[in-house]
């Protein structure tokens, strides 16, 4: 499904060059659960960035799902994102302006889907976070944890074969975190391949494997060794 | 695109909204009225006064006392006749753009019943018709013994033409050749011009509509005296009415030269229409001013959607919107309020047009300068949007996971 | 704490520049285009003899109208009408009035001769439109009964032909008459130049010519009769004259009389006085139409005839569009900047801040702005009237910015964004109280 290999990611500014990512190797299989984890500043948010086509890479090679992405222009990075990958963010980012119909929207209208299909899988995909009856209702009259399952419903309304998660429970507490975990195992059940960035080693350990990041390189966990040939 | 994310998102800055969509109305309903109030001085500018202007001059004296016209006439035109250069000279009452000097109300029969409208005489001798190169396109050139004395102010009884434009208002459709007048004296019409603007075209009750309401009557050459008409070639002519001017003032010393007066048919021409062009050019500068003005209030109020956005822009890029979409999204919505704008200016454009036409006596807009005013309008929001929309384009993806 | 709003608004205008400098450019350019039309207008739509214009009258009666009455008398009287209402001296004060054009000479300067125009009136013209003199002064009543050769100047002609000097005592050539300077007038330049506009319904709204400078020369009224008989205009005829510029027996009209009322009551006699004389007219079997009879105040006169030129009330109706325009636009900035400041707002309402200090501080800082776009705006007033004065118009000298006007500039320009900062203010005052900067 996502297969990294050798990639490594510079920020260059006039004074310093700084090693976001150096030589990562990382493999997912179709149907994996994979936490990545790792310390603040380790590189977890470059790698997310870079797995979801949100920021280029200085070196390496980079398959997703059988497209070699390197060298893909932003517009053919932008269809691929839109139609493979579904985005969970720590802070929701569903957008104030629009109601969680409109907010799961957003993801369908840019892929030109039809106005019935749309409606139907905005329905489908409400309903499966338990929010079928708040379709009209804008982000600031819900909780966090509802606001979370409205983005996660957004993510899913494409049918992405990958869903990158990004601290997915980090701004709920522990009974709503618990409830948004379950539902990323479901959907993971039902054969989506995640990646979850998470410093929680609770989280984390829910997870069938654990990648860790440190100094923006990765490091399998259950195998305490350096996915150097994988 | 699709509008109806866009109108729903504008229906939760439903103020900022409104406020843009006001000002565009605005704009679009003075745009349309002034544009039409500079299309009118236009028309006017444009009038057509009969004569080649830039061959003709003018030398007005006054205030000979007890000079006989006969005597005095000689010595001008003798001065003039003698100046090299000079194809032709005569005595005329007036020019277009010249002093009101024959406007009188006139009647289609001698009881005064019909009516025909307040008319220009103008009385011109052989030598004058020739120096405004005046010939009839239908009907007859003047007989010599058709230039007569005048009782009073105008000859009793005499052969004149008319403008086809005249004769069209007096006898639309009929041949206007042997028609008859009353005003101050008898006249039949016996030959027709294509054009001859009266003194103050454009600006009489009729407006535009009595420009050529001109009615050209042959006087001997003794029958006035002080305003001449003369010729000469265009390239010529500065030069031939600077030595009018300075001739005429040696030969008749005891009269004064009207130097406003004694120019040249197109600075005449430069000097009656100068009010107007001044108003279209200060209209211009309206419609610019406004225009920028405008535009400036697209670009603040459409930068800080965009600063305000940043995030949800990220977000959309990550969900999969290219950067065009983002642009297109903020180009439809510019396109959106615009048309809102102008949908509601239309109105005010009207509304505007029917207090123009009360307190200022204007003609009813065409419908033609709304689509106008309304295209500029969405010109200049699409110019004005396009940084913005630019700069939010260009707002990367990555910032979606940026945290807080 | 206004001190300290002061200094958050100086420091918040120069934290976004390029957001300042569009809302004082869009007031400033407003306001320059309001005020440059709005000053042009309050200029020519003045009152012509501040404190003196309430007791002004202008008597009309209809010696025109032959078979159906016009809607209004016309705009001049008849040399009969007119003789005898002035005769009558019913009023406290009474001058006949009337323009021709004159050829004049100055025989011992040497200046060329010129052609101008004279007034033709009566002794009380002077202390009734209060022309102030120079040299010398007014000709007497008995002047005007013995049709005395005597004139007063203009004091832009003693300086054309006088070089400025004391010309009392010095005689001008009038046509062939001679006539002698008894007075000359200090710059005296009534706007729009009332005592011998007419005809203002029949010009279309261009108007420009009503404030031309006055005549040059004024002699008696019978006096300017006889010098230049033959050189008489008539304002429009039944019949045309026998012989042209000869108007006194002639069914033309071409006079106009003014006269002075003092008080309320005088203004009914004299009211009266007009109706019974064209009453009795009418029993002489002369005026058909007595009912036309009228007497307007100066004012009335002036507004009967619009005086202010239709191209001007235009320039103001499109300026004052245009400050709206500019007026929806500085309240859609505002707003942008406010909310822009939402974050900050809400920081300060946590700290302590009531509704009423924010409301205060955002309303402080529209005004500064206004302020500073008002300072532009007066610049660019007066560059929007040295434009007018450049323009070939008559009235193109009498422009100017008066202390009035100045001060409205600047009121005006508070006033607009003070009504642009209202609401945008409004709005940041509600921005509910936050510890944190709210994202997305």
């Amino acid at each position: 499904m996502l297969n990294m290999q050798d990639v490594s990611k510079i920020y260059r500014t006039e004074l310093v060059e700084t090693h976001a990512l150096r030589a990562l190797d990382l493999v997912v299989k179709e149907g994996e659960f994979v936490a990545v984890t790792g310390p603040s500043g380790s590189g977890k948010t470059t790698f997310l960035n870079i797995a979801g086509l949100l920021e280029e890479f200085t070196s390496g090679s980079y398959v997703l799902d059988g497209v070699d992405v390197k060298g893909l222009d932003d517009n053919a990075r932008s269809k691929l994102r839109n139609r493979k990958i579904g985005f969970i963010f720590q802070s929701f980012n569903l957008i104030p302006d629009l109601n969680l119909f409109d907010n799961v929207d957003v993801p369908l209208r840019y892929r030109g889907m039809g106005a019935a299909e749309r409606r139907q899988r905005i329905e489908k995909a409400l309903t499966d976070v338990g929010l079928g009856s708040r379709m009209k209702h804008y982000p600031a009259e819900l909780s966090g944890g509802q606001q979370q399952r409205a983005a996660i419903a957004r993510a899913l309304a494409g049918d992405p074969r990958l869903l990158l998660a990004d601290e997915p429970t980090g701004n709920l507490d522990s009974q709503m975190a618990r409830s948004v975990m379950e539902l990323l195992e479901d959907i993971n059940a039902r054969g989506t391949t995640i990646v979850m960035v998470t410093h929680d080693p609770e989280l984390a350990a829910r997870a069938q494997r654990n990648v860790h990041i440190v100094d923006g390189m990765a490091t399998d966990l259950q195998r305490g060794s350096v996915l150097a040939s994988a | 695109m699709d509008i109806k994310p866009i109108l729903s998102a504008l229906r939760r800055h439903r103020v900022a909204a409104a406020l843009i969509t006001l000002e565009i109305a605005l704009a679009c309903a003075v745009l349309c009225n002034a544009f039409f109030l500079i299309n009118n001085r236009q028309e006017l500018m444009r009038i057509v006064s009969g004569v080649d202007e830039s061959a003709t001059g003018v030398i007005a004296l006054s205030g000979c006392e007890g000079c006989g016209n006969a005597d005095f006439n000689a010595r001008v035109l003798g001065a003039l006749r003698a100046i090299p250069g000079l194809r032709a000279a005569g005595t005329a009452n007036s020019t277009p753009f010249g002093p009101r000097a024959g406007y009188m109300g006139a009647s289609l029969d001698r009881e005064e019943q019909h009516w025909a409208g307040v008319l220009h005489f103008y009385l011109f001798d052989a030598a004058a018709i020739e120096a405004l190169d005046l010939h009839p396109v239908q009907g007859s050139p003047f007989a010599s013994d058709d230039f007569q004395p005048v009782e009073n102010f105008i000859p009793t009884e005499a052969p004149v033409w008319v403008t086809r434009a005249l004769a069209e208002h007096l006898w639309p459709g009929e041949n206007p050749l042997g028609r008859e007048l009353w005003s101050g004296g008898h006249f039949r019409v016996t030959g027709v011009v294509e054009n001859f603007a009266v003194t103050s075209p454009g600006r009489s009750e009729e407006g535009v509509a009595g420009a050529q309401w001109s009615v050209i009557v042959p006087v001997r050459d003794d029958a006035q005296s002080g305003s001449y008409v003369l010729r000469a070639d265009a390239l010529d002519l500065p030069r031939v009415m600077q030595a009018a001017r300075e001739a005429v003032a040696r030969a008749v010393p005891e009269a004064v030269l009207d130097l406003q007066q004694s120019r040249e048919l197109s600075e005449l021409r430069e000097r009656y229409f100068r009010s107007d062009r001044a108003m279209a050019w200060l209209l211009i500068g309206v419609i610019a001013a406004m225009l920028l003005v405008t535009a400036l209030g697209i670009i603040g109020l459409a930068s800080f959607w965009v600063q305000q956005r940043t995030r949800q822009i990220g977000v959309r890029r990550a969900l999969g919107a290219t950067r065009s979409d983002i642009l297109r999204y903020f180009q439809t919505e510019n396109f959106l309020l615009a048309s809102m704008g102008i949908a509601l200016g239309m109105g005010l454009a009207y509304g505007g047009n029917l207090l123009l036409m009360r307190h200022f006596e204007l003609a009813r807009l065409p419908l033609a300068y709304l689509p106008a005013g309304a295209c500029l309008l969405w010109l200049i929001g699409q110019i004005a949007v396009l940084g913005p929309a630019l700069r939010a384009a260009a707002i990367p993806p990555a910032t979606a996971t940026r945290s807080a | 704490m206004f001190a300290y709003y002061l200094k958050l608004a100086l420091r918040s205008l120069r934290r976004h520049p390029v957001l300042t400098a569009l809302m004082v450019l869009s007031i400033a350019v407003g306001i320059g285009a309001a005020m440059t039309t709005l000053t042009v207008m309050h200029l020519l739509s003045g009152d012509p003899l501040p404190g003196r214009s309430q007791h002004i009258f202008y008597p009309q009666v209809d010696a025109l109208s032959t078979d159906r009455a016009r809607r209004d008398p016309p705009d001049m009287l008849d040399y009969t009408s007119a003789m005898d209402l002035w005769r009558a001296q019913r009023a406290d004060r009474q001058a006949l009035v009337n323009d021709s054009r004159i050829k004049l000479q100055a025989p011992d300067t040497g200046h060329p001769s010129l052609m101008t125009t004279m007034l033709s009136t009566h002794a009380d013209f002077f202390p009734m439109f209060a022309v102030p003199f120079a040299f010398g002064g007014a000709w007497t009543a008995e002047d005007d009964e013995r049709h005395a050769r005597v004139a007063v100047i203009s004091a832009d002609l003693n300086e054309k032909l006088f070089g400025g000097d004391n010309s009392v005592g010095r005689t001008l050539r009038i046509r062939d008459a001679e006539v002698r300077i008894v007075g000359v007038l200090a710059p005296w330049r009534p706007s729009p130049q009332f005592h011998s506009l007419a005809g203002g319904n029949f010009s279309q709204g261009d108007t420009a010519s009503f404030y031309d400078t006055p005549e040059d020369v004024m002699v008696p009224f019978q006096t300017g009769l006889e010098i230049n008989d033959g050189h008489f205009t008539q304002f429009t005829c039944n019949a045309l004259p026998a012989t042209p510029g000869s108007l006194r027996n002639t069914d033309c009209v071409w006079l106009q009389l003014w006269v002075e009322l003092d008080s309320q009551a005088k203004v009914v006699d004299y009211r009266r006085f007009v109706t019974d004389y064209a009453a009795q007219q009418k029993a002489l079997g002369r005026m058909p139409f007595p009912e036309n009879a009228r007497l307007l105040s100066l004012m009335e006169w002036l507004d009967y005839n619009r005086v202010v030129p239709r191209d001007v009330r235009l320039q103001s109706w499109l300026a004052l569009a245009f400050l709206l325009v500019c007026l929806f636009n500085t309240v859609g900035l505002l707003l942008a900047k406010f909310m822009r400041r939402g974050g900050e707002i809400g920081v300060r309402r946590a700290l302590g801040a009531s509704r009423r200090s924010i409301f205060a501080q955002c309303l402080t800082e529209a005004g500064l702005t206004g302020v500073i776009g008002g300072a532009f705006g007066l610049l660019l007033t007066l560059l929007g009237l040295w434009a007018v004065r450049r323009q070939p118009v008559e009235y193109a000298d009498l422009i100017h910015l008066d202390m009035p006007m100045f001060v409205a500039t600047f009121a005006l320009a508070l006033a607009t964004s003070g009504i642009a900062g209202l609401f945008p203010a409004l709005r940041a005052s509600r921005i509910a109280p936050a510890m944190q900067l709210k994202t997305l």
